[in-house]
């Protein structure tokens, strides 16, 4: 963990869920920036191994690693797994947590192999929500199938780290999870803070800069993971129907909400429209800036 | 009296691991053994009050993990 | 650039319902501290915040070998455990103990008289067949003694057998509870209390604790005082120490016993793999010490043969002291358990206890735990196997085997089976063994070929339930 001063803000670092984490707060005190960050981290952490698929430990290892019988979850579990539901529902089937088995099919390294259309055929009968007995608390899943909450777990962590930090002090901050951010609420003096979007084609340069008052942001996008093939770009996002990557989405989605979790999930769901993507947007209203 | 004093040396040795500043000990995300039941010290309570029970009426001594004294007139 | 606000759309509205809904489940798990989420003194994978309960029932089935002490004891425990830490436990016991038990006399090589009073004072006993063995006898009034105390019970014990009264019998039943709660910056605070009560004893318990957590919670430290009220009121009233046994109906009729103690406690998470606790006790007992039925034998001075028996006497002051270490080691697959106790009190018992059990899983659902228990204790200064008759008599004399020098070792096996993620049965088997001096060196003429020591061996099952639920 490494803080550091910039400007008016201290910035604490760490690494967890496999991103850069940052938190952003503006004070004077440098013991607070420490405190902040320490419980900050211990939270992502929380989430991550409780979560994490890699881990046989975790309630999802547990959850993939679960007989026929299925499994008793947790509230937290519960409470995500309810989630997901109603999104599937809500996306019309475009968003499912079961779709993490394609992986074993996919690995969106930025070359250009794509895998062989019998492998997805044979990974497709494990995906698919309608598959899965919920019934809280007992979740079960046919076997050979998987629960992948990669898609919520970071923009559920940043919603949860900021109102923990929230509840341990009244300065300003700010919680960014690799993107995917939120804030307490504007900065002194009741200026907005300055986000820089990410251009989709040169890392670390910025597109656009936002200024936020309140709320969250959170962006979906294939800039670091994608496959190149035949002169077409295959995005991270796969199409739970048909287990490739959806057809033509935009690059980058980003999206302002009022928590993070919210952003993301918005965010996402234009994403698996493709080509709808920005007119789906529009309709709904929703805060957000696309790249092509 | 040698034991009195080997125990005593036992606690002084075990004395500087109480600093309650933080950082001594594993990590909260390093502690997902110390969840399972058999780690805990209390999780089958009842087996050990009844085991502790039968102790305290053959034996003189009672007491340990909880307090002393059974409760009962069987010793 | 500034971003306006828009008006939602049906998609977006059932999002944001939905995200807040997200949130505010897991609202109650958040505490001010964050070391809180890690919480290893609950262990439940419901998460913090959550309510829920846990019934745990058991039985256990005592039997020592050759008609001595058998008991069944059934509990329940009930703990219901609110979404903010604070948690309401009870419980209940029932015990049934019957069997002989040593009356504290030596064996002889001939048989050898006993009595003890009724049951029921100046009542016509009908006697039924659970003194076992014994006969009732009607005593002639002594002059002085109230004319009430007619009838007495007799029973003989045969040669070369180590006396004990069969008409040994009864049923005890309590209940306990307790409450705990966290409260502002202290991790928890609690009390509780219990009521036990059986024919002839009854014991009020209280206790109250106050534990906080540091470090991460990988330190916790812990004080709980405790204090107990004891009322002793054995059949026949209260006999006067050294007396001689008697069917008499003695005054008074109950006597109390007060104590007060407390246990300090450290626990640590030293390594992620290694718990470890020590536990300090201290206890301080006054009032009537004494087991109302025990006597001890006086001897002839040339043969060695029992004379007459007198009550047994025990200080009234006891004040005990011991230091318990335990530590659980998770090495994969197996979990560990050593643990320690010294011990020491004002009647100059030592005690000397080491455990160890491993508990190791066995496929997804069973587990075995097989354990072992070594224990040595010494004797109290006032414990004699027998007083001789040409000496003078000392303030304090027992031969109740519990006080005195033996070592114990129990072999242990446990059989459990996780039914789901939060219901449990398992199965416990022990065999205690108590091996003591048989033939102490003072023994003399006809003790010296006697047993004389009344510990026994004991066998005991215990099967338990447990079940998690909302």
């Amino acid at each position: 963990m490494r803080v550091a001063r910039t400007g008016e803000d201290y910035r604490v670092s760490f690494a967890a869920m496999a991103t850069p984490c940052e938190i952003c707060v503006q004070t004077e005190d440098r013991a607070l920036a420490g405190q902040l960050g320490r419980a900050a981290q211990q939270e992502a952490l929380r989430i991550e191994h409780k979560f994490s698929r890699y881990r046989g430990d975790s309630v999802v290892g547990r959850i993939n690693a679960s007989g026929k019988d299925g499994l008793l979850v947790d509230a937290e579990t519960g409470a995500l797994l309810d989630f997901a539901e109603e999104c599937h529902k809500a996306s019309d089937g475009l968003f499912d947590v079961t779709s993490g088995v394609l992986r074993r099919a996919w690995q969106f390294d930025g070359s250009d192999r794509l895998p062989d259309r019998a492998r997805i055929a044979a990974l497709m009968p494990l995906v698919g929500w309608s598959k899965v007995r919920w019934r809280r608390p007992r979740l079960r899943l046919l076997p050979g199938m998987e629960i992948d909450f990669g898609g919520l777990a970071k923009e559920y962590a940043v919603d949860l780290v900021l109102r923990l930090l929230t509840s341990i002090t009244g300065e300003p901050v700010l919680v960014n999870f690799g993107g995917d951010l939120r804030v307490s609420g504007p900065r002194k003096g009741n200026a907005p803070w300055h986000v820089a979007i990410e251009s989709v084609d040169k890392a670390g340069t910025a597109a656009g800069m936002i200024q936020l008052l309140s709320g969250a942001l959170a962006t979906s996008g294939d800039a670091r993971r994608f496959l190149m093939h035949g002169g077409v770009r295959y995005g991270h996002i796969l199409d739970p129907r048909t287990g490739w990557p959806v057809e033509d989405p935009p690059r980058s989605v980003t999206v302002a909400a009022e928590t993070c979790v919210e952003a993301g999930m918005t965010a996402t769901l234009a994403i698996l429209r493709g080509p709808g993507a920005e007119i789906f947007l529009k309709e709904e209203g929703a805060r957000a800036w696309c790249i092509r | 009296m040698t034991r009195r004093l080997s125990i005593a040396l036992t606690l002084i040795a075990l004395a500087p691991l109480t600093s309650a500043c933080s950082g001594i000990g594993p990590s909260p995300w390093e502690k997902d053994l110390m969840a399972k039941p058999e780690m805990q010290v209390d999780s089958y309570a009842v087996l050990a009050a009844a085991e502790d029970h039968v102790y305290f009426s053959r034996e003189a001594s009672s007491g340990g993990r909880g307090f002393a004294g059974g409760g009962c007139g069987c010793n | 650039m500034q971003l306006k606000t828009r008006r939602r759309g049906r998609v977006r509205k059932r999002i944001a319902k939905l995200s807040a809904g997200l949130l505010a489940a897991s609202l109650a798990g958040q505490s001010r501290d964050a070391a809180a989420q890690y919480d290893t003194g609950s262990n439940d994978n419901f998460g913090p915040g959550i309510a829920y309960s846990q019934l745990d029932a058991a039985l256990l089935i005592y039997q020592e070998p050759g008609g001595r002490v058998s008991a069944t004891e059934p509990t329940l425990d009930l703990s219901v455990h609110g979404a903010d830490g604070r948690e309401l436990s009870l419980g209940f016991v029932a015990d049934a103990v019957s069997g002989a038990t040593p009356n504290g006399a030596v064996p002889s090589t001939l048989p050898q008289n006993f009595v003890t009073p009724l049951k029921a004072v100046g009542s016509t006993a009908t006697l039924t067949s659970a003194s076992g063995g014994s006969t009732i006898i009607h005593l002639p009034p002594t002059p002085g003694q109230l004319a009430q105390a007619a009838l007495g019970r007799q029973y003989t014990v045969a040669a070369d057998t180590l006396p004990v009264d069969k008409g040994f019998r009864d049923h005890r039943g309590a209940f306990n509870f307790g409450w705990a709660q966290p409260l502002g910056e202290i991790t928890e605070v609690g009390f509780g209390g219990g009521y036990s009560r059986e024919t002839d004893y009854q014991a009020i318990t209280s206790n109250a604790h106050i534990t906080q957590n540091l470090n991460s919670n990988n330190t916790t430290f812990s004080l709980s005082l405790n204090g107990e009220l004891d009322s002793s009121f054995p059949f026949g009233g209260i006999p006067t120490p050294l007396t001689v046994m008697n069917a008499q109906w003695k005054s008074p009729t109950s006597r109390d016993k007060t104590q007060l103690g407390f246990v300090a406690g450290w626990t640590e998470v030293m390594t992620r793999w290694w718990l470890t606790q020590l536990n300090y006790a201290f206890d301080a007992q006054s009032g009537y010490q004494n087991d109302p039925y025990r006597v001890i034998s006086v001897v002839d001075p040339a043969s060695g043969q029992p004379n007459s028996s007198l009550y047994e006497s025990r200080p009234e002051k006891r004040q005990s002291q011991s230091l318990f270490w335990d530590n659980k080691i998770d090495l994969d697959p197996a979990v560990t358990e050593l643990s320690f106790r010294y011990y020491t009190d004002s009647w100059g018992i030592r005690s000397k206890t080491a455990e160890i059990s491993e508990n190791v899983p066995l496929g997804q659902s069973f587990y075995l735990e097989p354990s072992g228990r070594w224990y040595q204790q010494s004797a109290a200064n006032f414990f004699h196997y027998f007083l001789v008759g040409s000496q003078p008599l000392p303030q304090y004399a027992s031969s109740d085997f519990r006080l005195g020098a033996f070592t114990g070792i129990t072999y242990g096996a446990k059989i459990g089976y996780h039914i789901n993620g939060r219901s449990e049965f398992y199965l416990k088997g022990e065999y205690y063994t108590q091996m003591g001096n048989r033939h102490p060196a003072d023994a003399f003429g006809q003790l010296k070929q006697q047993d004389l020591f009344a510990g026994t061996n004991a066998a005991v099952i215990f099967a338990g339930y447990t079940w998690d639920f909302h």
